[in-house]
């Protein structure tokens, strides 16, 4: 025991007082906040002020109502405004500069031709014609010099419509409240049907947490696999294996690095939890102050808790292992990387069961894919927050999934140990299974 | 409790069709060096590894400090391997702590002991470095400390000196007299002869997997006698290469080195020299050298 302590003390300290740990910790939360923000402020970098557009308006109604819809936001008919408008609020502020340009009249192709000539001396960006039939077809012909810009022409046929639809609707003689009540939206409640009655709902929240717990085992197998596997090999690599088994039992030695390289992953994912959850609390206390209310954590019963801590430990365990076991078969970190790739490939797997699952959450596959360790994790969380199965089969499926976890580091042990005495030769499936029986 | 620290009783070991070490025997004894000999191939690392428990035996026995191998036994052994390595970024002072646990030897001695260790070998100001900033040599040195830090009973090192200059070999090598001095048992495995000679009591010489000979290094010498001629003459070769007078002729770049026959003597080797017309210039009586020993043996059981 105390060796496995000192093993896991020496994984433990080299690592986190390394640079590269230090720096990773503080890169990555920036790293991705970046990927978060960047776009948004990419798409928010206004180059060329309003955008100028004229407007023929043949119709003699259209300009006023135009202007009144580009002007405003209205939020509440969201889902009428292209996507790519909600990707950044901010994006509202790309305004349009309108000008009228004297419509009726029989000088209309010159009239054209004069604004085409102003196009080209980029006095405006644009000009749109409402032909009079406009009110019934709704066809309306912009010119511009940038066809390019998908977004602005979008907001500018988002206004149209807006601006269209609203003058159909004063011609038709609808007053304003009609309109509104007209316009209100559907809302649906869901209702879970449990045990203690009919409840209000709290798994949408409980799925959001799921998909976390997934994630975020998802993201440190993805990091942390790789240090497993270089943790595993470094003795190979530097020749130190043959002192340490002179001195330690291989699981021992095998145990003490998984735990570990573990602890220093959690110790990360815990600095970075922390750090979330405090810029999370500053954020939600800035969008009250801003009259905002932000989403309420979801109440889910304490259990619940327990058991995302506990699969998430054997997911992250049970993905450990495999690279461990990858580690003892390999004798570089290349090449434990290519054979690490199909591991990644499962694990994206069992996290996309996610959805059948979800679906049927007591059919017979997702009790099956809730038992087998690798998809057990993500299938089993789902269950329980969906249709909590019976206690006996979540504490079959821990135990499964952690015994899993003992046998993997005990066969990984065991070809490591021969393995190493093999230099320079990496094994092949048969003979790491040989060296596992004959160690 | 004997005096013998090692013992093995009839051990083999063969990796697949390929046997490495076929009913080996043998005894090391408490406070006394103890090599193991060899050509490269023989077994000398495999007997090792089994002895420190990396690898088990498919049959026989092995007795360490009085008992079968158990963690508790493990802990009283050095052990410094043929193929050596460090942790590249951990600093030698980390290091040898590390290693230290793993023999169970932890608190204040250790430090003290760190320190003491990287004055003998004469790297203290070292203690603080990564070890990837170490030469070769130094790391090898430290390497050492690894396997003495923990004041073994029995210490193992197989090949200690490959690799070392002339007066790092002379260092290494009065320390292992010291801690043999202090009642250590030390197992020793080369195929440098004249290092072996130098500092073993006694002998295992291993070829082809099989024992060839294990005595003490004086019992083999004698048993060999002074049979050995050093001659240097003039002519007469043909009395040289008489079988009933001269078992195995070896020829030097200015003199020739010949075994004599069993119950041949040298005097009337001479005499039969000088009948023949040679100018004999050298005549001495030698002890055969270790190497010779060894290559006899080898090509004997060859």
């Amino acid at each position: 025991m105390t060796k496995f302590l000192a093993v896991l003390k020496r994984e433990y300290i080299q690592r986190v007082r390394a640079k590269m740990f230090i720096v990773s910790t503080i890169l990555l939360p920036l790293v991705m906040s970046m990927f978060g923000i960047m776009p948004a402020i990419i798409l928010n970098i206004d180059t060329g002020g309003p955008m100028r557009v004229a407007v023929i308006d043949q119709t003699g109604k259209m300009y006023g109502r135009l202007e009144a819809a580009v002007d405003s936001d209205e939020e509440e008919e969201s889902d009428e405004k292209p996507d790519v408008a909600k990707s950044g609020p901010a994006l509202a502020n790309r305004k349009f500069h309108l000008q009228q340009v004297a419509s009726v009249g029989p000088d209309a192709e010159a009239q054209r031709a004069r604004l085409d000539e102003r196009l080209q001396a980029k006095e405006i960006d644009g000009y749109l014609v409402l032909a009079p039939s406009f009110m019934q077809d709704g066809k309306a012909e912009f010119f511009n010099n940038n066809p390019g810009d998908v977004l602005s022409r979008k907001m500018l046929q988002s206004a149209l419509n807006r601006a269209l639809r609203d003058q159909r609707l004063i011609e038709a003689k609808v007053d304003p409240a009609t309109r509104q009540s007209l316009f209100q939206p559907a809302e649906m409640q869901s209702v879970k049907n449990g045990a203690t009655g009919q409840e209000r709902d709290s798994s949408a929240g409980s799925f959001v947490l799921v998909f976390a717990v997934g994630f975020i085992m998802y993201l440190a197998i993805l990091m942390y696999g790789q240090v497993i596997l270089g943790a595993v090999i470094e003795e190979k690599e530097t020749r130190i294996a043959e002192i340490l088994f002179s001195s330690i039992k291989p699981f021992t030695l095998m145990m003490g690095k998984l735990v570990g390289v573990s602890l220093v992953a959690l110790t990360q994912l815990a600095i970075w939890g922390t750090a979330f959850a405090a810029f999370a609390l500053y954020g939600v206390n800035l969008l009250a102050s801003r009259g905002l209310k932000a989403g309420s954590i979801p109440s889910i019963p304490f259990t619940h808790y327990i058991y995302f801590a506990l699969f998430f430990l054997l997911g992250y365990f049970i993905y450990a292992t495999i690279y461990a076991l990858v580690g003892s078969m390999v004798t570089t970190a290349q090449e434990g990387g290519q054979l690490a790739m199909p591991i990644i490939l499962i694990l994206v797997v069992s996290f996309y069961l996610f959805l059948p699952v979800s679906r049927s959450p007591d059919s017979s596959f997702s009790i099956w894919v809730s038992m087998i360790p690798f998809s057990a994790p993500v299938a089993m969380l789902v269950r329980i927050v969906t249709q909590t199965p019976p206690f006996w089969q979540i504490a079959l499926s821990l135990l499964i999934g952690f015994s899993t976890v003992l046998v993997i580091t005990w066969i990984a042990s065991r070809i490591y140990r021969v393995g190493m005495l093999m230099y320079g030769k990496r094994a092949s499936i048969p003979e790491a299974l040989r060296w596992a029986r004959q160690a | 409790m004997t005096d013998i620290t090692v013992q093995l009783d009839r051990v083999s070991k063969s990796f697949g069709d390929f046997t490495a070490v076929k009913e080996l025997s043998l005894a090391a004894r408490a406070g006394r060096v103890f090599g193991l000999l060899g050509p490269n191939g023989a077994g000398k690392t495999t007997t090792i590894r089994m002895i420190v428990n990396i690898t088990a035996p498919d049959s026989g026995t092995i007795t360490l400090l009085g008992g079968p191998i158990n963690p508790s036994v493990q802990d009283r052994i050095g052990y410094l391997p043929e193929e050596r390595g460090l942790y590249r970024r951990m600093r030698i002072v980390d290091q040898l702590r590390f290693f230290a646990e793993l023999k169970n030897v932890r608190g204040r001695t250790v430090e003290a002991k760190i320190d003491e260790w990287l004055a003998r070998v004469k790297l203290p100001e070292w203690k603080n470095k990564r070890s990837m900033e170490l030469s070769k040599g130094m790391q090898q040195k430290i390497q050492f400390i690894t396997a003495v830090l923990h004041d073994p009973d029995l210490l193992i090192l197989d090949e200690p000196f490959s690799g070392l200059d002339p007066i790092n070999v002379e260092l290494l090598k009065e320390i292992v007299l010291d801690l043999k001095r202090a009642g250590k048992t030390i197992i020793f495995s080369t195929h440098q002869m004249e290092v072996a000679e130098k500092i073993c009591d006694d002998i295992c010489l291993l070829n082809r997997s099989q024992k060839v000979f294990e005595g003490s290094l004086r019992e083999i010498k004698s048993s060999f006698g002074r049979n050995s001629v050093a001659v240097r003459c003039v002519g007469g070769n043909g009395v040289l290469e008489d079988p009933a007078l001269v078992s195995k002729l070896v020829n030097h770049a200015d003199e020739a080195q010949a075994l004599l026959a069993p119950g041949a003597d040298a005097q009337v080797l001479l005499r039969r020299l000088i009948d023949s017309g040679a100018t004999v210039e050298k005549f001495e009586m030698v002890e055969p050298s270790l190497n010779d020993i060894f290559i006899t043996k080898v090509t004997e059981n060859a």
